[in-house]
């Protein structure tokens, strides 16, 4: 059971993909300056990340090794027209704005990443535990950027103005800018914590 | 040889199972994202021209001067008691700073913006999608929002230019610029439109 857990903890904070592993930044600081965008950008990611690992992970031992890259993104391609698809229909107003983002998670570096490292070697149940992990990683980075970037960038959580209007907001909070200056804050946290816990260097 | 056949089999299956899945989603989706498209159209109709007014879709939408901005419907705007034309919205698209952006856009019959209602808008989160957005004012004291400011200006008369008439949201130029051409672009179409009917 511990060891279940540990494939869970392991890719959401020890190798946290955005942070530790840095992939898949691209959509990370796009949608990140409102928290209803990087909700559903978490959905969407689940939506791809975890069902993509159970398929490619149930069919490992059909793929050919050599044609196994463009079955990856065969699989991840129809998981994400699908979360698209789905989002359009039931969360049309944010999924507007974020549109292109969702579809680009179709090459999402982290999406394809454990299809390769992990889903690809371990069994189904491991592989969605891989997946649930790696979402929770993600969608935890995500929201933590989002919140601090709405409420200084336009001092407002999710669309409702939380500050009053007297307060000016600070543009650069919702420039993809402060997405960079938001991941290396937040990774410099974790990586203290990773090394006060592991006694490195 | 035989590996290259049973690679191109197994690709070939993953492929036509995705391409099966994906087809039933998309039947189950379709007519949702259809209705909301529709509801959306409608809305922005009745909002640029609020009243008891009649849409009538015309065939053939009337042609635009201007290569990037398409005009894909127009809509003849009619009183319903009296039949007359008092208007029309044209359906435009015109290319943003990241997507095409798409909006409906209402003419009165002497010229004067009814109103600029956005359909689909891909711009930034928080710079362009203002044009979106009805809380976001480029007139604080009067609360006049980015489209708010166009209701009422003569597309002939005025120049709708961003930072001369026209007030530009900041930090995206590339979205006030495309919108306000838009405008005036269809809005220049509408006019000669409705005059040569006139006649």
């Amino acid at each position: 059971m511990k060891k279940k857990l540990n494939v869970i903890w392991n890719a959401i904070i020890p190798n946290n993909p955005v942070l530790i592993i840095s992939i898949g930044l691209c959509s990370v600081i796009a949608v990140s300056n409102s928290v209803q965008s990087a909700l559903l950008m978490t959905f969407a990611f689940a939506m791809v990340q975890i069902p993509s690992n159970i398929i490619v992970s149930a069919m490992r031992k059909i793929i050919p090794n050599e044609i196994r890259v463009p079955i990856f993104v065969t699989v991840i391609a129809a998981f994400t027209t699908i979360a698209a698809l789905i989002s359009q229909a039931y969360f049309n107003a944010v999924y507007q704005i974020i549109k292109l983002y969702i579809l680009l998670v179709v090459v999402n570096c982290i999406i394809i990443g454990r299809a390769e490292a992990f889903a690809y070697q371990n069994g189904i149940f491991d592989s969605f535990l891989d997946g649930v992990g790696n979402t929770i990683g993600y969608g935890l980075v995500l929201v933590t950027i989002a919140v601090v970037r709405e409420l200084i960038g336009k001092g407002a959580l999710a669309g409702i103005q939380i500050l009053p209007d007297s307060y000016q907001p600070m543009l650069l909070m919702v420039l993809p800018p402060s997405g960079f200056i938001m991941i290396g804050i937040l990774t410099g946290a974790i990586e203290t914590y990773l090394r006060k816990k592991g006694g490195k260097k | 040889m035989k590996s290259v056949v049973k690679f191109a089999i197994t690709l070939g299956l993953i492929a036509a199972i995705t391409g099966f899945a994906l087809a039933i989603v998309y039947q189950i989706t379709k007519p949702i994202i259809e209705a909301q498209d529709l509801k959306a159209l409608e809305q922005g109709l009745s909002e640029i021209f609020p009243g008891d007014y009649e849409f009538v879709k015309l065939d053939k939408p009337i042609s635009s001067k201007d290569p990037s901005v398409q005009i894909t419907e127009s809509y003849l705007v009619k009183d319903k008691s009296t039949q007359k034309n008092v208007g029309m919205v044209a359906r435009v698209v015109v290319p943003g700073s990241q997507a095409p952006i798409e909006m409906l856009v209402g003419i009165k019959s002497d010229g004067t913006v009814s109103g600029v209602k956005i359909l689909k808008l891909n711009e930034t989160a928080g710079l362009g999608a203002n044009a979106d957005n009805p809380k976001y004012y480029v007139d604080k004291k009067n609360k006049i929002t980015f489209l708010g400011q166009f209701i009422g200006k003569n597309v002939e008369k005025d120049k709708l230019i961003p930072k001369e008439d026209i007030i530009a949201m900041s930090g995206a130029t590339i979205t006030s610029r495309a919108i306000s051409t838009g405008v005036k672009v269809a809005g220049q179409a509408i006019v000669s439109y409705l005059k040569e009917a006139g006649q």
